[in-house]
């Protein structure tokens, strides 16, 4: 059934595509269904998992605790031991629920924010394809699985957030998130396969019930490489701008992936290795390092942004930060607060998404400095919003409330045990929460509170000082496009009073993080405890800071540019389009014939270097080489118009006698009894041959000019080479010795026709035995072909600046007269054998 | 205009060389043939065409085709290959047989269709090369012809074509 339901999920992306949801005012609905559907299929399975047990106030919960409600497997490629395996748990069941959850309201979203988009059938595509990958992920038991799943959210949201692909800005941001979560992807797919096989099985879950595993010799680099691929998906420290970049998305797809499901992809990989590997010191102290500076910066960064979205986005990072200082830590309170955590977060930063969505449909504006007055004009809208950003101040008795004090409480308890971690964790979670409610209060009061944008001395005035009025909405909000971020805030409001069956799914997530059961649950009030004094605290210097905030912002302002992640990264950029040229100009060239001999020269020099260890007796022929009449007329034939073809003056004379070269070849394979290869070999001539000829007939003057002495003398030398190496490798491949030895092809032979269902060997090897080797060779073909398509429609090519200033009499910038002039001088030089398909 | 003969050749052969090229692809699994030759007789067929009616018109036939042809080839190709996963594993041939009424038996299997792929990328691939090169050296051809016009040449003189080999060949260095 989970495959199913992805299968559900991708089908009804193509549909979707099919039906052109632009034009019918149902596919918003229609677009909901889906993931609604994998929602309360995941419900009534689990419920009977989660509802087991009775809740009591010592909270032993359920019969669900480590194990799995469901576990399902197929297989895929045997040979390689690979599998695909799904495996529901609390878990994967909690994320589970939230990308399908959150997922139908942002699709019903969707199909009013794009309106009369004619893409909005693609969108709906990226969406749900990324949607699928995404279940797939939370659901997968296999790290390979899990792998796969895991690039296929980094491709879905590089197309979705290069969505608006005319614009340059969201290409940019599209290439540097995908840059920066492929990359960790690559350190990822190294530090699985390491873990897999250290432990002995790719199996996540018998990973994780394995111990001893933070004993191994390999735990660092393993370690290493798994925080790489976590901390660049989930937009830690280091890598935190890519998330802000990626605010090019449309709103539903910023919203979605960068709020509420993809960002926690690297959460949820170190939630579901935590068991594994957090018996640590150093698990604790990167995790802590890098979560706590992500926290601070991302919490500090927020208040200075003026745009909705990158506000938002520096919360959500702030929040990412938050969670990965929490599982840092192994106490059962810790692993509950991230539980809680990720749920509040989706319930309350999604919404804010949307809304700030709505706010820019319907105002064109995005901007806090030109925005007010937005409860008057979006009443409803207005109601979602503060419900929203009151949670995510962590106002009692909102879910954030919930969420911030188990949270704190965790911290500080870390803290009374001793551990210096914990203080630490504890002061920094204390600054961010204050931050969290600055920026929460700057965003209702701006933009929906104060009268109008310019009510306040704060920003530099934009319009007429003297009007005053809230922001003008000149396109109302359909209801349904409300209803979306309205749903999830009811949620979130709703859920801090219904603790106690949330508690039925909030433990067994816990227990899986952390391997064992746990006792800890949830709850709205704990008390006029130390945790809830500071809370206060923080939320009093949250208010006095938002009082202060046009300090806070001019003050950051004067961060250095050169300092942002950004432009450090688009300078690491450049070094490397830098080097690219470099090594280009040492490795191609600028002819077509210097290009070939540095080809050919590669394939040959190694195999000289190897040539000494050939024994002389290994060079002699077996008798069925010793080559007969017919075979002696063909080489003196191809002897003869090689000759010609190097050596004729006119054009059309060295093509006809290349021709004949080929040919000469084809008859060998017919000789030989190679039909398959002649009849390419044949193919190849004909079209090389006509196509030379209507290029040089057309292009060229008919009489060559003489080539310079040294080019020539390197021709020579190349071609001597070449002809040696290949001289040398058949006679070899011919000689006694080798043909003794065991040769594959005799498998081939055998197995064809009962294996294979078919005589011609040649044709079963191509598409059957080495069918992926072809699959390869098709897609190389195609590369090639979008290579040449872009060249060859090119209204013009950037020609190196030597070439591009000799032509100017003749041509100025044509592109094709340099082709023409590139071709003549590659002259005669160039291969003919394309030879064995 | 291309000569006559041309014209009439293109007439008789194109639909030979098609159907030739589709009865390669069919017996490949048996008989010499197979997608890979199936394609580029379909492309030679089609450089006939280029030859006798022109680019443009070639490309007015078969212009749009192309890139959805590469696409089409590969997508049929990998879907061979996610078939064998029914049986097992990633490309793992899966045969039965079509009794047809007339004939005898015939014998299907995702290798056959893995094959089509291969001929729809490989004729899609040549001919969108044939076209683009036609074209391109169409184009140099005719505004060479231009700027000798322009210069007082009637024809693209030798002495003309010299000076920019020469020109080129000392760009090099």
């Amino acid at each position: 059934m989970l495959a199913a339901s992805l299968s559900v999920i991708i089908v009804s992306g193509i549909v979707l595509y099919w039906i052109r949801p632009h034009k019918h005012n149902w596919a918003g609905w229609l677009s909901a269904l889906p993931p609604l559907a994998v929602t309360v299929w995941q419900l009534y399975t689990a419920l009977p998992f989660l509802g087991g047990g009775a809740y009591t106030a010592s909270g032993q919960v359920g019969a669900l605790q480590n194990g799995a409600i469901l576990v399902e497997q197929y297989r895929w490629i045997e040979s390689l031991g690979l599998e695909l395996s799904f495996r529901l748990d609390g878990l994967s069941l909690l994320f589970g629920l939230i990308i399908s959850g959150v997922g139908a309201a942002v699709a019903l979203y969707t199909h009013y924010y794009l309106e009369d988009d004619e893409r909005q059938g693609y969108f709906y595509l990226s969406l749900f394809a990324f949607m699928a990958s995404m279940l797939g992920l939370v659901w997968a038991d296999n790290l390979l699985t899990l792998f796969v799943f895991w690039e296929g959210t980094s491709v879905t949201s590089y197309l979705l957030i290069g969505y608006s692909h005319r614009s340059a800005v969201a290409r940019g941001g599209a290439r540097n998130a995908f840059i920066v979560t492929a990359g960790g992807g690559l350190a990822l797919i190294a530090g699985m396969i390491l873990l897999g096989q250290q432990s002995g099985t790719y199996t996540i879950s018998e990973i994780v019930a394995r111990p001893g595993l933070t004993e191994l010799d390999l735990y660092p680099a393993i370690l290493i490489l798994v925080l790489l691929g976590a901390f660049t998906k989930s937009a830690q420290f280091p890598f935190h701008w890519w998330l802000p970049g990626a605010m090019a998305a449309p709103t539903p797809a910023s919203a979605y992936l960068h709020s509420a499901t993809m960002v926690k992809a690297g959460i949820y990989l170190l939630a579901r290795l935590h068991p594994a590997l957090s018996d640590h010191p150093m698990w604790l102290w990167a995790l802590l390092t890098f979560g706590g500076v992500t926290m601070l910066v991302g919490a500090v960064t927020a208040v200075r942004h003026w745009d909705m979205k990158a506000l938002l986005a520096y919360a959500t990072v702030s929040q990412l930060g938050v969670l990965t200082t929490l599982l840092a830590f192994r106490s059962e309170a810790a692993l509950l607060a991230v539980v809680i955590g990720i749920l509040s977060h989706a319930l309350y930063k999604g919404p804010l998404f949307l809304v700030a969505g709505i706010v820019d449909h319907s105002t064109g504006v995005r901007d806090l400095r030109e925005l007010g007055g937005l409860r008057h004009s979006l009443p409803v809208t207005s109601a979602a919003a503060l419900l929203a950003a009151l949670s995510m101040a962590g106002v009692p008795p909102l879910f954030g409330f919930v969420a911030k004090e188990t949270l704190l409480e965790s911290l500080f308890e870390a803290g009374e045990y001793g551990a210096l971690a914990g203080w630490i964790a504890f002061g920094a979670a204390t600054v961010a929460g204050a931050f969290f409610v600055t920026y929460s209060l700057t965003l209702m009061w701006e933009a929906f509170l104060r009268p109008g944008p310019t009510s306040d001395s704060d920003g530099p005035p934009q319009q007429d000082s003297l009007q005053d009025a809230p922001t003008h909405v000149h396109h109302h909000p359909a209801a349904p496009f409300v209803a979306a971020p309205l749903l999830l805030v009811v949620c979130g409001t709703v859920a801090s009073f219904a603790l106690q069956p949330l508690n039925r799914l909030f433990m067994p997530a816990a227990a899986a993080i952390s391997g064992s059961p746990v006792t800890k649950y949830a709850a709205l009030w704990h008390g006029f405890t130390p945790v809830f004094l500071t809370s206060l605290l923080a939320i009093a210097a949250g208010v006095l800071l938002f009082f202060n905030r046009a300090f806070l912002r001019r003050e950051m302002a004067r961060f250095p540019d050169g300092l942002r992640g950004v432009v450090v990264f688009q300078v690491l950029l450049d070094w490397i389009y830098a080097l690219g040229q470099v090594t280009a100009r040492f490795s191609q060239g600028y002819t077509l014939a210097s290009q070939a001999a540095i080809v050919l020269l590669a394939a040959t020099v190694p195999v000289a270097v190897a040539l000494p260890q050939i024994v002389p007796a290994d060079l002699v022929p077996s008798n069925d080489f010793i080559p007969g009449a017919p075979e002696t007329i063909l080489i003196l034939m191809m002897v003869v118009s090689a000759y010609v073809t190097v050596g004729i003056r006119t054009s059309l004379g060295a093509i006809i006698s290349l021709g004949v070269v080929g040919v000469s070849v084809t008859l060998f394979y017919v000789f030989f009894s190679a039909p398959d290869l002649a009849l390419t070999q044949l193919l190849i001539e004909v079209l090389l041959v006509v196509l030379l000829v209507i290029v040089f007939t057309r292009l060229s003057p008919d009489i060559r000019p003489p080539m310079q002495k040294l080019k020539q003398a390197r021709n020579v030398l190349v071609a001597l080479a070449v002809g040696a190496f290949g001289f040398f490798l058949v006679l070899f491949n011919s000689s006694e010795a080798m043909q003794a030895a065991q040769s594959i092809s005799g498998y081939f032979l055998h197995n064809a026709v009962p294996g294979g269902h078919g005589t011609n060997v040649v044709n079963v090897i191509l598409v059957d035995f080495r069918a992926i080797d072809t699959m390869g060779e098709i897609t190389v073909l195609a590369l090639a072909a979008l290579g040449g398509y872009a060249l060859l429609n090119a209204p013009r090519v950037n020609l190196p600046r030597s070439i591009s200033q000799s032509m100017e009499p003749e041509s100025g910038e044509n592109p094709d007269v340099r082709i023409a002039v590139e071709a003549e001088r590659s002259g005669p030089a160039s291969p003919t054998g394309k030879g064995g398909a | 205009m291309p000569e006559l003969y041309l014209r009439l050749l293109n007439r008789i052969l194109t639909p030979i060389l098609l159907l030739l090229a589709f009865y390669l692809l069919f017996r490949g699994h048996n008989l010499p043939g197979g997608g890979f030759i199936a394609g580029l007789m379909a492309a030679s067929a089609i450089q006939l065409q280029i030859l006798s009616r022109g680019h443009r018109r070639v490309r007015r036939t078969f212009g749009p085709y192309l890139n959805n042809g590469i696409g089409l080839g590969l997508a049929v190709a990998i879907c061979a290959g996610f078939a064998g996963l029914l049986e097992g594993t990633f490309f793992k041939g899966i045969w039965f047989n079509l009794d047809l009424p007339l004939m005898a038996s015939i014998k299907l299997g995702t290798p056959v269709v893995f094959d089509l792929g291969v001929f729809l990328v490989v004729a899609s691939f040549t001919t969108s090369y044939l076209l683009g090169l036609s074209r391109v050296s169409d184009t140099a051809a005719h505004r060479r012809d231009e700027a000798a016009s322009r210069s007082g040449y009637s024809t693209a003189g030798p002495d003309q074509a010299d000076r920019g080999v020469a020109t080129g060949t000392r760009a090099e260095s």
